[in-house]
């Protein structure tokens, strides 16, 4: 049963994938990114003691990874993850985070993790939070490098 | 005993597969042993060579997937650290595989699941201080009867058929030797949770299984009190214990005085967490052994520490001591010996020598006649930074091998530090500045906000060779190692509270939670517990300058070593150029040539012609989308001659084998979004 239903979601985000692609090809709406204030810095400070409690042990203090764990913030995390989508990332997080008990964590404290993360990563903050829905996030492009244009 | 309901259960599972796969399993003639990957380093030299020569720099761009085994369903949970290497012996290829460690059997050409076997062990398992699948498998044959062995996360050595998967039931109890009984300790506090396990392939030479030990990271211990790594051997046949060696010896036995005020009683760890290497002629293993309790604080255990982070020789059927050598003194710096001692029979000023070699952490590549464990050129023993830890001890000097020169950084000095323009180096400076600097063996620092925050290190923790070891072409007498040249470790000591470990000092940083920091697998393996609560916020001090690594490159490094003439003869950036620095804005309009990656965990692979290894980060780059190279070498040159695409970095390393005439190569990648798989590459068939 768990397959069946695990493959009607994979499905499900194939064919919104498929959507943002095509939505992406319109000239009148630009696919947002990293770069365009997704998270808030309030947000980023709800993230940071859910971080310090579950996620430090394995990736730092410093979120510079260690033999157990990879870093998340650098050019080698920032290489893994770009040309993704923010949901790729978020859903890695909810599937397989924290190793020892994965999805224990809300979609609101998933999120505000990642809204941190990306406060280290000097990812921009805005005024709005970050999603917690990964249909959304999916719309939203991880990219590592800063667009020249939004310099 | 509450756990031996579940095992069974699985193990029934297994029978139902065998039904139905027990048929294709005919097993073809034994080919010749050098087209076979029969051992963990490809044999018992740990050399990772094979002389096939099919896939060439001719070819090597032409590779294609011939088959993909992803892991997702072996455990109850995806894995993304997939460490292993195959086997291939006899016609069929074995590996373990998924967060449930199991070992898989497959067909060598179609990747095609034969049988698979795997344990369920409820707590012991989740408590396991090395989980997830391990780094593989080991294979004996008496030329009719087929084993294959491996150590499961809660530390039972399992013996199955090779032919079925089911377990030898006059091996051990049923199949099983519980390796956390019979080892000369009562393993505390219980069977269940008592910390002590193993990641790496144990080793089988003639009739007898060599089994080490690991444990959690050393860096944060709660105690300095802890389980011993003893290393043992079986009979493969019985799985009898034949013999064990204290890595920390007891009372009476040669060493025990290296261990001032009866500190050798309650120190632990000291363990062989990597892979052995046997010269079944000679009779001889290698032990590789590691750091003793406390990886940066030596105050509880004064005194040089016999045999932590010594290369131990002994008897193969025995296990008595031949000889010794201890690389490093009172250690405090977590160079365990960390990968495979290299078996190579080299001539030297005319003389021919059977020596071996043993890369490291801290790039040397320490080279003895593996008789006698005479250095093969001088290691004097230098004088090296005496620090000021408070209730620490320290050896006023190190050996230092005259020859080979040190093949990746093991010091950190300003002139080390990224310079691409004169104000990323003032900046990096500015960083460095916060740490006590200096080369290989200078102290830790207790770390204090005013400076310094620690001593910050290279070729340390998890810097030059770590767990997948060299290679060694024994044809040329070269051994092609890999490095990290830029991983670097800050090193500072906190006072420990008494509420988080009895040690005086513990690794940490002033002004931040002093925590226990986990290990590699621990808690992510399948049946694992829930995460203990901890933790405020901490000071963030970041190890780059504008996402710029803080060291300049290369970053890592391959490099091809001489053992006749014990020198360096070729030395490349191995690796693409990172994305971070490719892009960035700081170094717009510059060439930069290729850097390398910061990574720690490549294995090479050593063929005819080739070195072979992939990349451990992921690039984005005009020439492939987000992904990584499996990239090979000409190996007289160290010119790059080809590069196929992998989907992930390599987390395990490389192995070839031939099979029905056509080469393969076999590579883990995982990492980031990209769950643990095994890639098998071979040629289109039109090119043969």
């Amino acid at each position: 049963m768990n397959l069946v239903r695990h493959r009607s979601v994979a499905i499900l985000l194939c064919a919104v994938g498929g959507l943002c692609v095509a939505r992406s090809q319109e000239p009148a709406s630009a696919p947002r990114s990293v770069w365009d204030g997704v998270y808030t810095e309030e947000q980023a400070k709800r993230g940071e003691p859910i971080y310090q409690k579950e996620c430090a042990a394995c990736h730092g203090d410093q979120l510079s990874g260690g033999e157990s764990a990879p870093p998340l913030t650098g050019g080698a995390f920032l290489a893994n993850w770009n040309g993704l989508t923010v949901g790729d990332l978020f859903d890695r997080i909810r599937k397989t985070m924290p190793q020892s008990n994965p999805g224990r964590l809300s979609r609101q404290q998933d999120a505000d993790v990642l809204a941190f993360i990306f406060s280290r990563n000097k990812f921009p903050a805005g005024k709005t939070e970050l999603y917690k829905q990964s249909e959304m996030l999916k719309e939203i492009r991880f990219e590592s490098e800063k667009p020249a244009e939004k310099k | 005993m509450r756990n031996r309901k579940p095992f069974r259960h699985f193990r029934f599972l297994c029978v139902v597969f065998v039904v139905f796969l027990i048929a294709p399993l005919a097993l073809p003639q034994t080919p010749p042993k050098d087209s076979d990957w029969p051992s963990y380093a490809a044999d018992l030299a740990g050399t990772r060579y094979r002389p096939l020569d099919q896939i060439n720099a001719s070819n090597f761009n032409d590779l294609e997937i011939a088959w993909r085994i992803k892991t997702d369903n072996f455990g109850d949970r995806p894995e993304y650290k997939l460490e292993g290497t195959p086997l291939m012996a006899n016609g069929v290829l074995y590996a373990t595989a998924g967060s449930r460690r199991a070992v898989v059997a497959v067909d060598p050409a179609t990747g095609e699941l034969l049988w698979i076997h795997g344990e369920h062990e409820g707590k012991r398992g989740g408590a396991a201080p090395r989980q997830l699948s391990g780094r593989g498998l080991a294979y004996w044959t008496d030329g009719k009867e087929e084993r294959i062995l491996y150590v499961t996360p809660g530390y039972r050595l399992i013996c199955l058929n090779a032919k079925n998967g089911q377990p030898i039931g006059t091996f051990g109890k049923d199949g099983v030797v519980d390796l956390k009984l019979d080892d000369d300790q009562d393993i505390f506090p219980d069977l269940t949770t008592g910390e002590i396990g193993i990641q790496s392939a144990p080793v089988v030479a003639g009739n007898t299984v060599i089994v080490g030990a690991a444990f959690r990271e050393g860096m944060t211990p709660r105690s300095m009190r802890n389980n011993k790594g003893y290393v043992r051997g079986f009979d493969v046949r019985t799985g009898k214990r034949l013999w064990i060696f204290h890595t920390i010896p007891k009372k009476g036995e040669f060493g025990y005085d290296t261990w001032e005020k009866d500190s050798a009683e309650y120190t632990g760890n000291t363990g062989v967490w990597t892979q052995v290497t046997v010269d079944e002629k000679l009779g001889l293993a290698y032990l590789p052994v590691e750091s003793p309790t406390s990886d940066f604080y030596g105050g509880h255990r004064p005194g040089n520490n016999l045999f932590g982070e010594t290369l131990v020789c002994v008897d193969l059927k025995t296990g008595e001591r031949k000889w010794h050598f201890q690389l490093v003194h009172h250690p405090l710096w977590d160079m365990d010996i960390s990968s495979a001692p290299i078996l190579a029979d080299i001539t030297v000023d005319g003389k021919p020598i059977k020596a071996v070699a043993q890369p490291s952490k801290q790039g040397f590549l320490y080279v003895f006649d593996r008789v006698t464990g005479k250095p093969v050129w001088p290691m004097p023993e230098k004088p090296v930074e005496v620090g000021s830890v408070p209730g620490e001890t320290y050896s006023p000097t190190q050996p230092i091998p005259s020859k080979p020169p040190a093949y990746s950084r093991n010091g950190v000095s300003v002139d080390d530090l990224i310079d691409f323009t004169p104000s990323l180096h003032d900046r990096a400076k500015e960083v460095a500045a916060k740490y006590h600097l200096g080369p290989v063996f200078t102290p830790p620092t207790v770390s204090k906000l005013e400076g310094p925050l620690g001593t910050l290190t290279t070729g340390t923790a998890s810097g030059g060779t770590n767990w997948p070891g060299g290679s060694y072409d024994p044809e040329t007498h070269i051994a092609y190692i890999y490095a990290c040249n830029a991983c670097l470790e800050p090193i500072g000591l906190v006072a420990a509270p008494k509420d988080v470990s009895d040690l005086a000092y513990i690794a940490g940083t002033a002004g931040q939670e002093v925590t226990i920091l986990r290990g590699p697998g621990e808690n992510a393996g399948a049946d694992s517990p829930k995460p203990s609560k901890k933790k405020a916020a901490s000071q963030y001090i970041p190890m780059n300058v504008d996402g710029l690594p803080l060291m300049k490159p290369p970053y890592g490094t391959i490099s091809a070593i001489n053992l006749n003439s014990g020198e360096i003869i070729w030395q490349i950036a191995h690796g693409e150029t990172p994305d971070v620095v490719r892009n960035s804005p700081a170094l717009k309009g510059m060439t930069i040539p290729r850097t390398g990656q910061e990574t720690y965990n490549i294995g090479t692979l050593v063929t005819k012609t080739l070195v072979i290894a992939g990349e451990g980060q992921v690039t984005t780059t005009s020439d492939h989308p987000r992904g990584a190279m499996l990239r090979a070498y000409d190996k007289k040159s160290g010119k790059e001659v080809g590069a196929v695409f992998m989907p992930a970095p390599q987390s395990g390393s490389p192995m070839t084998y031939m099979y029905n005439g056509k080469q393969y190569i076999v590579v883990a990648v995982s990492g980031g979004p990209y769950s643990g798989e095994y890639i098998a590459y071979t040629l289109p068939s039109e090119s043969e």
